[in-house]
């Protein structure tokens, strides 16, 4: 387990215990309200037959219009399993080691550069091309949506 | 006399491992609870995880209920659900908890997992946090599809599938979801989690 209090100032750091468990555990029963309210607001008709596309959750609905779009069953997993694979190995799409100036020290400066780098180019909005790539994709699935077919 | 001497002999050397216990124990406690200190000024979104966790547990045990009463064959399903509903008591909201909370639980991964896309956490050391995660939320639609198919009143699908569904539903996919979870808790107690600077 790491150990936060290394390289802090006490007024930094607080106890976990009381101040993190409570927090937690208002947290949960807030959830919990959240999901009864939700049992008693939403009708249900999960009881009923299955009726597409009536009952297409929202988070399905793009996958599902996408399907309609292609009209290629083969087509249309192939697609799926491409965005999957992709969606996976983000992290190592978008690395910036690439980017950094090679050290002239390899052993230990790669290191010492790269969390340098890091820290500059934490956020997304702070790299251009993903910070791009993301919002389009965002723009395009919300717009697959509303697509009327 | 001999009797005496063996029964002592192990008294004591139960009662040492017993404060041993008690000490490595008491250690740990201290150490991962009471005496733990964390980060001050941790965001509120980074609950989501722990939500996401949260409803999962509640899906494992309502799922568990249900499967006492579910029949996977296409006449009987929906009639089992409907008993469950009518006729069991509390059956209805155990029901509906189950089939209420995805949408929820998704929500929340959703949500857990556009906190860490814009704040950029999944930059090295965290690359695998995200493989292991983005996972999850691939297995999560799964359990959700393969799910909402389970009361399916419908002709297309024989029994024989309908019981695939069922197995995958109840046993594979939230097997492969635990694994998953495995990991991904097992490598944030690693790195610990993502502090603002
Ligand atoms: C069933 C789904 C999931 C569960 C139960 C879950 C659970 C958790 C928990 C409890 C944490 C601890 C810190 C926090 O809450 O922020 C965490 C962190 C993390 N999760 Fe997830 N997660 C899930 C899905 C995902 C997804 C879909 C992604 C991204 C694609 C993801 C990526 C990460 C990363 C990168 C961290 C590290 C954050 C940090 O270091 O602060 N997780 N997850
Ligand atoms: C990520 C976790 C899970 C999700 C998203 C999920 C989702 C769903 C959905 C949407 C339904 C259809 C409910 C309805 O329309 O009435 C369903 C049914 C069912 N689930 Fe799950 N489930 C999860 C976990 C589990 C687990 C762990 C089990 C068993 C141990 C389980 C057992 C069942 C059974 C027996 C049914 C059929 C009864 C019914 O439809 O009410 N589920 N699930």
């Amino acid at each position: 387990m790491k150990d936060y209090a290394k390289h802090k100032r006490p007024e930094m750091l607080e106890p976990f215990f009381p101040n993190e468990i409570f927090r937690h555990i208002i947290v949960s029963c807030f959830f919990i309200v959240i999901e009864l309210i939700a049992i008693i607001v939403f009708p249900l008709h999960t009881n009923l037959v299955i009726k597409k596309p009536d009952h297409i959750p929202w988070f399905l609905l793009p996958v599902y219009k996408l399907n309609k779009l292609i009209h290629h069953e083969t087509l249309f997993i192939s697609l799926l399993i491409f965005f999957a694979l992709l969606f996976i190995s983000w992290p190592f799409l978008v690395s910036r080691k690439r980017h950094t100036a090679l050290p002239i020290n390899k052993e230990q400066d790669t290191r010492i550069h790269h969390v340098r780098y890091t820290k500059r180019h934490g956020n997304l909005w702070q790299s251009p091309i993903p910070f791009t790539i993301v919002i389009v994709v965002i723009i395009s699935v919300v717009m697959l949506c509303f697509i009327n077919l | 006399m001999l009797q005496k001497d063996v029964i002592h002999n192990k008294d004591h050397t139960e009662t040492v491992h017993e404060t041993e216990n008690e000490n490595f124990l008491k250690e740990f406690i201290e150490r991962s609870i009471t005496r733990r200190l964390i980060p001050k000024g941790l965001s509120w979104f980074g609950c989501m995880g722990g939500l996401s966790l949260l409803a999962f547990i509640i899906q494992l045990g309502t799922g568990i209920f249900l499967m006492f009463y579910f029949v996977p064959s296409t006449r009987e399903a929906l009639a089992s659900i409907q008993y469950v509903s009518h006729r069991v008591s509390y059956g209805w909201l155990i029901q509906r908890i189950h089939a209420i909370g995805p949408h929820i639980m998704i929500g929340m991964v959703l949500s857990h997992m556009i906190r860490i896309l814009f704040k950029g956490i999944y930059h090295h050391p965290r690359e695998l946090h995200w493989v292991s995660g983005a996972c999850l939320l691939i297995l999560t639609l799964l359990m959700y599809y393969t799910g909402s198919l389970l009361p399916a009143h419908n002709d297309k699908y024989s029994t024989v599938h309908l019981t695939f569904l069922y197995a995958i539903h109840i046993a594979g996919i939230p097997l492969a979801m635990v694994l998953c979870m495995g990991m991904h808790f097992f490598m944030i107690r690693k790195t610990g989690i993502y502090e603002p600077l």
